[in-house]
């Protein structure tokens, strides 16, 4: 997976991290203080960008993580075939087929935005 | 750590949090030490528990200690509520161990139950107190508040303004005074919906447990909080015991320690 380190405490709602392996989308970022003995902490809750699955995570905020690189891009619907649609990527032109998600509505010549990350692909 | 859990989190069924709020005691203070305290006066308890057979150490029971207070007090719910959450998605039951009675709230957004049920001498229906809506005395109207909580029902209340009385008319509230505790049946309000349990050690007659903020007289016998505790606690995903304070020789903390015990022997009793 591509990825880089952040801090904990760099990290942010709207964001992505990287938590049991899996690139996630964070949907919530809490702190507690520290108090006198302790070291603030950061509590993330997050949802998987490509299996919807909720993880969270609890760590001091100058703790080390991951975070996933995805890039976003633009594509257009060339033709719709069952639960697949063939995309054109607007930048590289390259053809590739993804699956159309259940809430999603498409037709030829749609223009998409899709999330990439090491051949998975996500509509948003 | 509190006496008998001595269960890893990873295989935990309950976990127990304390979450030692001190922010808007109206009268005497002291909530902050409430866990300390309660953890401290169920050292005394028998593992062993006859009613039900059971052995406390081995229920699954894990400490994940105090999730330190602050004066924010949205923040510190926003982060308790968390924690407590974690607690649900690892499909254990969270124990709250308070603390003022304000961080319920945490407790049942984390829970999302469709029931609050809650033992305690005050309404706490108050929309503010002194302007302030995240006060303990307004907890269950903000529960209410929740869009998953249907109704709440409070037991052993004996006090709150006319303002709260009009609100506890309303349909999603029902009020059991102290004496007819005992006879109340939930009948089959609790079936087939997920309840949560707050017990405000106040909901005791002060006789029993003088270390809290709020004493409230003609309150609950120990005998009848616990046969509430014992019949709600299989229909109940989420616990909390609030407002003990330091206050006294250990009578309200004892309480609240083996009303959590109950509790705990009561929910795994009937799975």
């Amino acid at each position: 997976m591509a990825k880089q380190q952040k801090e904990v405490r760099d990290l942010q709602e709207g964001g992505y991290v990287v938590i049991d392996d899996a690139a996630c989308k964070i949907n919530a970022y809490s702190t507690a203080k520290p108090g006198k003995h302790g070291s603030a902490k950061a509590r993330i809750e997050a949802r998987g960008v490509f299996d919807d699955k909720k993880r969270s995570l609890s760590q001091p905020v100058d703790a080390k993580i991951w975070v996933p690189i995805i890039e976003r891009k633009q594509g257009q619907v060339v033709s719709v075939s069952g639960d697949d649609m063939q995309v054109m990527d607007l930048e590289t032109y390259e053809t590739l087929t993804m699956r159309i998600p259940e809430d999603v509505d498409v037709e030829p010549d749609d223009n998409i935005e899709y999330l990439e990350m090491e051949g998975q692909r996500k509509i948003v | 750590m509190f006496p008998g859990a001595t269960a890893d989190r990873e295989d935990a069924n309950f976990v127990v949090v304390g979450a030692p709020l001190d922010a808007s005691t109206t009268f005497e203070p002291g909530t902050r030490f409430g866990p300390r305290r309660i953890r401290t006066f169920a050292e005394t308890f028998d593992d062993y528990d006859v009613r039900t057979g059971q052995y406390f150490t081995e229920l699954g029971v894990h400490d994940e200690g105090d999730v330190y207070a602050w004066d924010d007090v949205t923040a510190y719910l926003e982060f308790l509520e968390g924690t407590l959450r974690d607690v649900v998605w690892d499909d254990a039951v969270p124990l709250a161990i308070g603390g003022e009675h304000t961080i319920s709230a945490a407790g049942v957004r984390a829970v999302e139950p469709e029931v609050f049920v809650c033992l305690d001498a005050h309404l706490d229906l108050r929309d503010a107190y002194d302007g302030n809506p995240q006060s303990h005395a307004c907890v269950t109207r903000r529960i209410l508040e929740e869009e998953s909580v249907e109704e709440a029902i409070v037991l052993g209340a004996r006090t709150g303004s006319e303002e709260e009385w009009e609100r506890a008319a309303e349909a999603d509230v029902t009020v059991v005074p102290p004496e007819e505790v005992a006879d109340f049946s939930f009948g089959d309000r609790l079936e087939d919906r997920e309840g949560y349990l707050s017990v405000d050690i106040d909901g005791a007659d002060p006789a029993y447990a003088p270390g809290t903020g709020t004493m409230e007289p003609f309150g609950l016998e120990p005998r009848e909080m616990r046969d509430v505790v014992r019949e709600v606690a299989p229909h109940a995903t989420g616990f909390d015991v609030v407002e003990v304070n330091d206050r006294d020789d250990g009578q309200a903390a004892s309480l609240a320690g083996k009303l959590l015990r109950e509790f705990v022997f009561s929910h795994a009793d009937a799975r």
